[in-house]
């Protein structure tokens, strides 16, 4: 879309300029009320000791220090790595299949695209307790289907391993409809009449989707999971509202850390720091993703 | 979701209805979490001593709970927050799609870096700073962070619409006399009600289901939000789950019916777009 000036002859540049300032600017002010000046807000706390509402004196980076010195962190930082992974790419694996499932016209497809976007409509307040249900109980449904196995007491949200697997197959779950919205539109890119010659030229359906559709649609797959990625590193409800971290800390991730740090341990300049790490690395890693992204895109 | 045009109208199958049987069994192994929502909101609350399903709950639920008041506060929130994004999003959207240059990059980038930045990291500075305004507790104080925190998904949604606006469109009005705002509002708005639809429907969703900021924000139960008053409600009656899940069932109504209604225009796929050439 190149855009002509020459026809805008009206408007001169300063002010097409200052109305697309002025178009923007209320979308700028309140990120910036909402988002940025409490990040500054969250530096100087992260440097001082003392409670939510007054803070202590000036402890320099002693918080920094504490949180990197605690074994809990590395462990957190080490399930976030684990549960974005699988949420990226478990999520993706799901949506994609699902996307190519419903490519082609059959009876009631129509409604089974938007049936199957019902686990990320549902609020998750509401589908942790299910899964609770469904998990959690020594007669909840699965752990009885277990012991009528002969498997014996399988507890999903008991055992620490068992708890990570749980939250992580919880999250590809809530994710895989957002991930199926973002193949199906990538795969509608796809012109047919490709598949129609490559099919006159003798290719199978694997050939199909490994010589067409995966490199069609690469652009949009990665840009799809850098997008979960980030969703995946700061949702916090997902994992909370399902074993509020543990058991034993199992389950916490770095923003759950952070979370039950300041609200529950009432440490917030520790709570702070985490979160603090966070920004930090989030902010490095965007920038580069954006603009591999932009890169991706003149290709 | 709109329909494909007819050059990329899905070929049919050689077997449609064999793909209907597949896809209807992994529909219902998917869906199970939510199909026993609603058979557990049959039970009847444990001290009924009643064994059969039964729709009392509902009744039960309704009259001696305050769900309906959790709900009309949901409802205001949404309804409001989703108002103010449209509004806020929308003229975002547009510069990011039209500008060209230095800033408008500048803009996108300032867009992406905040969308990934963890919640909890402001969470507690906003709070202070709006207990300090008075806003803490109240509906509009988090209203206010709903707003901001779906702009960034609302604007890549309306950019990747009004891509699929031609410029000539605006270029008509502009040779007519129209200024660069005018050809936005009068020319360019009017012709984007799926882009505003879709990204309205995100605004609800995203503030429907938010558990983070109203969990932080609301201390008061008479401020309650559905999220908040379902979670302490389950809390409080663990092993009662006929009632708890009757609330359940009146929280998830509107998001689904919402999105029942306006599915045809909801097009989030399109936002890869919209981050790339920027």
């Amino acid at each position: 879309m190149t855009y002509q000036l020459a026809v805008h002859r009206r408007t001169p540049r300063l002010g097409r300029r200052l109305t697309l300032t002025g178009l923007a600017l209320p979308a700028l002010l309140l990120m910036v009320v909402v988002n940025a000046y409490p990040l500054v807000f969250a530096a100087i706390q992260s440097v001082h000791s003392g409670s939510l509402i007054t803070p202590g004196p000036f402890v320099g980076l002693r918080n920094f220090a504490d949180v990197l010195g605690d074994p809990g962190f590395w462990k957190a930082a080490g399930f976030t790595l684990i549960f974005t992974a699988s949420a990226v790419f478990g999520s993706w694996a799901l949506g994609f299949a699902l996307a190519i499932l419903l490519k082609p016209q059959f009876p009631g497809r129509g409604a089974f695209k938007v049936l199957l976007l019902l686990p990320w409509i549902v609020p998750i307040v509401v589908t942790a307790m299910s899964w609770n249900w469904l998990l959690a109980g020594r007669e909840s449904l699965l752990p009885s289907l277990a012991r009528a196995l002969g498997m014996g007491n399988v507890m999903f949200l008991g055992n620490p391993t068992l708890a990570m697997i749980t939250v992580c197959v919880f999250k590809v779950w809530i994710s895989y409809p957002f991930m199926m919205m973002m193949c199906a539109a990538a795969l509608e890119s796809v012109e047919a009449s490709i598949y129609e010659a490559s099919a006159i030229d003798g290719a199978s359906k694997w050939q199909q989707f490994f010589h067409i559709v995966l490199p069609v649609t690469a652009r949009s797959t990665y840009i799809s999971w850098i997008l979960m990625a980030v969703f995946s590193i700061n949702d916090f409800p997902t994992i909370y509202l399902l074993t509020r971290g543990g058991p034993l800390e199992a389950t916490s991730s770095l923003i759950v850390l952070a979370y039950k740090t300041t609200f529950l341990d009432f440490l917030p300049g520790n709570g702070i720091a985490i979160a603090f790490f966070m920004t930090a690395v989030m902010i490095a890693l965007s920038v580069v993703l954006l603009r591999q992204i932009r890169k991706a895109s003149l290709q | 979701m709109s329909e494909s045009g007819s050059l990329h109208r899905p070929s049919a199958t050689p077997h449609p209805w064999a793909r209907t049987t597949i896809a209807a069994i992994i529909t219902l192994v998917l869906l199970s979490p939510i199909l026993v929502v609603f058979w557990l909101a049959l039970r009847a609350p444990v001290a009924w001593q009643q064994a059969g399903p039964t729709l009392g709950t509902f009744w039960y639920v309704l009259t001696e709970t305050k769900v309906l008041h959790w709900l009309g506060n949901s409802l205001l929130v949404s309804l409001i927050s989703t108002v103010c994004s449209v509004l806020v999003a929308a003229p975002a959207g547009y510069v990011l799609s039209r500008g060209r240059g230095g800033a408008t990059s500048a803009f996108s980038l300032f867009i992406f870096v905040l969308q990934s930045l963890p919640a909890v990291a402001f969470v507690i500075p906003l709070f202070i700073m709006f207990a300090n305004l008075g806003l803490a507790d109240t509906l509009t104080g988090v209203s206010i962070v709903y707003v901001a925190s779906s702009i960034a998904v609302g604007c890549w949604m309306m950019t990747a619409y009004f891509d699929t606006l031609p410029v000539t469109l605006e270029e008509a009005a502009w040779i007519d006399g129209a200024s660069l705002f005018g050809g936005f509002v009068r020319i360019i708005l009017p012709n984007s009600l799926p882009g505003i639809l879709s990204t309205a429907l995100f605004a609800f969703l995203h503030s429907w289901n938010d558990y983070l900021v109203a969990s932080v924000f609301l201390r008061s139960e008479s401020a309650f939000t559905m999220p908040i008053g379902l979670q302490t409600f389950f809390q409080q009656n663990l092993a009662d789950w006929g009632p708890v899940m009757a609330c359940a069932v009146i929280m998830l109504a509107p998001p689904v019916i919402v999105f029942a209604v306006l599915n045809r225009y909801f097009s989030i796929g399109g936002i890869g777009g919209s981050l790339a050439g920027r």
